[in-house]
């Protein structure tokens, strides 16, 4: 089945995108993954527009597109311009580790969703595993980093994966809800953003381990 | 369409305010959308304890657990919005008109993202309102503009997002379950009640656990609570009265809606044992943290935390009494907590500071506001005749009966703790010397008035519960499925 092949295979490509991500040593890369990411995950919701046969998918895919491979990326990189950093080291943990953690995530997500692919009502279903190893690397990844922007890159993974499960379980939420969620994630990063620069202000570095006055 | 009405209050005004210049017109425009929200959600209130069972409009959907939310929003918000006035007159002067206006308009605008939040049958667009909540909210954090209120609202806002999207990951899950089932069923919550017997249990379990991390994020549920005290301490009064006492009853009304899915899919038994974890984890951390903490804000902030676990504890015990214990303490704990930060305003503008060290002879200094604090503590704390004392009652109360003895036993166990260090610093601060000479003088005497509904109520509901409201919370039951 064409269908279950293409969703498969970006989902797949979805996933090592994560993978290269996390690769990455410059913010400006990773950026771009992250755009590269949000491109392939837009491609997938046209596929399964075309396939599922749903005229409401294809408008969320070109919103989709525009909002996280056109906009998003544009913020996060005048954010990085404008701080002047292009390193985006210092996790707490190094590369190989982390890649070792996110391979072992991987088969976590398999794991954990084996009753959800243990039916299989729809061709797509084999992707959803994928799509959670994502959100699980994601999460990781925004506990891992050091960094405001690399904090803020971890969210984006998790919040593309959850709308890839979303993707390939339900065929997409209801059209409202979708814009709904858009506006919200959009929002957000501006926010953000605004933050970034006002840490970077304020403690001279966006390093959160500078946030620790509050405790206790 | 009253329930647009309803809706349309603080958008309006919220949007009104971004257009005004003079400082008289903005406290006009948001002191009377306050009141008027109040009256429209009481409305709505006594046309469902009439007997009419939903009201409804398009994807806005109110049954009885909405209109009980919608009663608590509208409450605190006028409460707390009546005394947001003169309080912000105090804390910013005239030179910082913008901060004003974004204040009243963002205050506005999240009152409307937390009453759409229980308005509406679409468990999707409640996501989005709910994600809604914290974006209105993260500048107000932030308002003054400093250091802390900085790393706060930063904190706040990235781990607020993680949640809120592990919950969408849970709620694509139960639409997954469904769609499997009956195929394209939109996101309604009412569709998902009348299918979910015939749900995989499985999917429902897995997605429960999601709901239950991302909701609980937003309801203060420990371990993801770490936004919580520094988020509401850094707010102004007025916000973090209405964070506590609001803001993560809105968390725990997610968490209801899809806890009786769960229920009908999956059998009591898992959602029970999940939340009895979380909510005695919360009560424990919160009694750690409570027995030496040094800033009253925060004490007030883990306390919430404290709280969230014991309405988490009788959602877990279920049954008839130990969801009515749930809902009396969602209702005692916002009446409390929110008088409380309130008061917490008044005594950070006398003493000018919120280190508990620095606050002494309270009751000497600022009687009203003394008095006040006092009250609401003492009712805070768990005592007679107070509301608190009673749910607290019923809910451990229906955790021997539900057979959770050893959940039951530990809760009160910590009570104990919590009682113990919660005591000792008010006591701290309501007598002693303070350290310079301070006349009898209240910074806000008028703004307290409002104050003085929650006082009476927190007694009310801890002398008696009238037949009325006791059937109204029978019909709330109704809704989730639980009767006596």
């Amino acid at each position: 089945m064409p269908f279950a092949r293409i969703t498969n295979l970006l989902s797949f490509i979805f996933l090592l995108m994560s993978f290269l991500l996390l690769m990455q040593n410059s913010l400006a890369a990773q950026v771009r993954m992250f755009a590269v990411q949000s491109g392939v995950l837009s491609a997938l919701a046209a596929a399964v527009a075309f396939f599922g046969g749903s005229k409401e998918l294809f408008s969320v895919a070109v919103v989709f597109a525009l909002i996280k491979v056109i906009v998003i990326p544009n913020v996060l990189n005048r954010a990085v311009t404008k701080i002047g950093i292009q390193r985006a080291v210092a996790p707490y943990l190094g590369t190989s580790a982390t890649l070792g953690i996110c391979a072992g995530l991987v088969v976590v997500a398999f794991y954990a969703m084996a009753p959800v692919t243990a039916l299989k009502p729809l061709p797509t279903v084999d992707g959803i595993p994928l799509a959670f190893a994502g959100v699980l690397i994601g999460l990781f990844t925004t506990v891992n980093r050091r960094r405001a922007l690399t904090q803020i890159l971890g969210f984006l993974m998790l919040e593309n994966s959850v709308f890839m499960v979303a993707l390939l379980a339900t065929y997409g939420v209801p059209l409202i809800v979708e814009m709904g969620v858009f506006l919200d994630v959009l929002v957000a990063v501006l926010i953000l953003e605004v933050f970034v620069y006002r840490i970077r202000e304020n403690f001279e570095s966006i390093d959160v381990q500078h946030l620790g006055s509050l405790r206790g | 369409m009253i329930l647009l009405l309803l809706l349309s209050i603080p958008s309006v005004a919220s949007a009104a305010i971004m257009g005004t210049r003079r400082r008289r017109t903005m406290e006009w425009i948001h002191a009377s959308a306050t009141v008027v929200a109040l009256i429209v959600g009481a409305s709505i209130g006594t046309r469902i304890w009439a007997g009419e069972p939903v009201v409804s409009w398009s994807l806005l959907r109110a049954d009885a657990l909405s209109a009980f939310m919608i009663g608590i929003v509208t409450f605190v918000g006028a409460v707390a919005g009546l005394y947001a006035v003169a309080y912000m007159r105090l804390e910013f002067d005239d030179n910082h008109l913008s901060q004003v206006r974004l204040f009243y308009a963002l205050f506005q605008l999240f009152i409307f993202t937390m009453l759409l939040a229980v308005a509406t049958d679409n468990l999707g667009l409640m996501w989005v309102a709910i994600e809604g909540t914290t974006l209105a909210t993260v500048f107000l954090v932030n308002l003054h503009d400093n250091h802390t209120g900085l790393e706060a609202a930063y904190k706040y806002l990235i781990i607020s997002s993680v949640g809120i999207a592990l919950a969408f990951m849970g709620t694509v899950l139960v639409f997954y379950a469904a769609s499997i089932e009956v195929g394209e069923i939109g996101l309604s919550w009412t569709m998902l009640i009348s299918i979910a017997a015939r749900l995989n249990p499985n999917i429902v379990k897995l997605a429960f656990i999601f709901i239950l991390i991302g909701y609980g994020t937003k309801a203060g549920l420990a371990p993801m609570h770490t936004w919580l005290p520094d988020a509401h301490s850094e707010a102004p009064a007025p916000i973090s009265a209405l964070m506590s006492g609001v803001l993560l009853n809105v968390g725990i009304y997610a968490l209801i809606r899809f806890k009786t899915v769960t229920d009908i899919a999956a059998g009591p038994e898992f959602s029970s044992v999940w939340l009895m974890r979380f909510g005695l984890l919360s009560l424990g951390l919160a009694a750690a943290f409570l027995l030496s903490q040094r800033n009253y804000k925060r004490m007030l902030a883990y306390s919430s935390v404290e709280h969230t676990g014991i309405v988490a504890l009788g959602l877990g015990f279920g049954g008839y009494w130990g969801l009515l214990g749930a809902l009396l303490h969602m209702i005692n704990h916002a009446l409390t907590k929110s008088m409380l930060f309130l008061v917490s305003g008044n005594i950070s503008l006398r003493y000018h500071t919120t280190e508990i060290y620095g606050v002494r002879g309270l009751l000497k200094t600022a009687p009203w506001t003394g008095f006040a604090f006092l009250w609401g503590t003492l009712a805070l704390i768990g005592l007679p005749p107070f509301g608190p004392f009673i749910s607290e009652f019923i809910i451990f109360r229906s955790g021997f009966a539900a057979h959770s003895t050893p959940y039951a036993v530990t809760g009160i166990a910590l009570l104990v703790v919590v009682f113990a260090g919660m005591l000792a610093s008010l006591n701290h601060m309501l007598y002693g010397q303070p350290s310079g000479p301070m006349e009898a003088r209240d910074p806000l005497r008028w703004s307290m008035v409002p104050l003085a509904l929650n006082a009476i109520l927190l007694l009310g509901f801890g002398l008696t519960l009238p037949a009325g409201v006791r059937a109204f919370l029978g019909q709330v039951l109704k809704t989730v499925g639980v009767s006596l």
